[in-house]
């Protein structure tokens, strides 16, 4: 699996504009150096994978989007052994434990799953081990 | 008459513990007045719920947002709703209520910028109302991506066709009604 510490971007993909501003507000705010990508919906974000897969190290997913939401778009992705093994962290309005099995059924390596409204500290939790920290 | 949900009061509940325990979280609001469930029947049109958000108000303006719920990912697929839950937040509160629940300041003249407030918001209260039915011993339902509105959901919305009940809550914050739902639900099975 791939790891962007090194500094590779994150895509953050969400069809809500104040969903991924406030995302990357809480994780500039917590010291994470990396770069944003943003896509507003799933199939924009595969486009983005199919030209920069390269640079993206790490892709911030929200669950519930229209046409292609972020488990079909989970399903693309494992499908294409470039991208199969970028990390994923799922983000959801709903937490329940089937909801997980359901997303880690789907993506076996899924990075994490964070539950709408999240503190910055839950976030930064899911995600520390794959970014870069300001020291 | 189709067959009746008789736990329906206890999915208001569900909701209302769901809603407030978010802003308990979240933010310092505090609701000034007890929260209002009324009891009452569906608004149909062609099939659809009708969803007025400027009647909710005494005619100002506002924002609404719907989503449905689905006993399987099948009857997703079919748009066979088993619920529905719609959301009516105030235009002249809906900036505000977002900054309250500590969310990116929101320009308030920019309408879709506060469409897609009303949405963030919904999707989350319904997340959390998804999470609290299947806390409460049912299955797992599954959830719509929302669809938002100014003032009137002019399509409708799709609820249970053997439901004819629906609950409206009002919620009380700053000391006006500030946000306010309608919910239906068809019958959900428990958990086995």
């Amino acid at each position: 699996m791939t790891n962007p510490t090194g500094g590779e971007k994150i895509l953050v993909v969400d069809d809500s504009d104040l969903e991924r501003e406030l995302l990357i507000e809480v994780l500039k705010g917590a010291g994470v150096q990396n770069e944003f990508l943003q896509a507003r919906t799933g199939e924009e974000a595969i486009e983005m994978l199919g030209t920069r897969y390269k640079e993206i190290g790490l892709i911030l997913l929200d669950w519930q989007m229209p046409q292609m939401s972020g488990m079909e778009f989970m399903e693309a992705v494992m499908k294409v052994p470039p991208v199969a093994s970028k990390m994923i962290v799922m983000i959801t309005a709903s937490g329940t434990d089937e909801n997980k099995k359901k997303a880690k059924g789907v993506n076996p390596n899924l990075a994490g799953y964070v539950v709408k409204p999240y503190t910055p500290e839950s976030l930064l939790d899911s995600i520390r081990s794959h970014v870069k920290l300001k020291s | 008459m189709g067959a009746k949900n008789k736990d329906l009061v206890k999915f208001a509940d569900l909701l209302v513990k769901g809603t407030e325990g978010l802003f308990t979280e979240r933010s310092e609001l505090k609701f000034t007045k007890s929260t209002e469930k009324i009891f009452g029947t569906i608004v149909e049109y062609q099939g659809k719920m009708q969803a007025d958000g400027m009647e909710k108000f005494n005619n100002e303006a506002a924002y609404v947002s719907a989503v449905n719920y689905y006993l399987s990912g099948a009857d997703m697929a079919k748009k066979k709703a088993i619920g529905a839950l719609i959301v009516y937040i105030p235009q002249d509160y809906m900036a505000k209520i977002m900054k309250h629940l500590k969310y990116p300041a929101v320009d308030d003249e920019n309408e879709n910028a506060l469409l897609d407030s009303c949405g963030t918001l919904c999707n989350i209260l319904a997340g959390r109302f998804k999470s609290e039915i299947a806390s409460g011993g049912y299955i797992e339902l599954e959830m719509s991506h929302f669809k938002t509105y100014r003032n009137n959901a002019v399509p409708g919305v799709d609820f249970c066709a053997s439901e004819y009940d629906s609950y409206t809550i009002n919620f009380y914050l700053e000391g006006a009604k500030r946000m306010v739902f309608d919910m239906s639900m068809g019958i959900v099975p428990a958990r086995k």
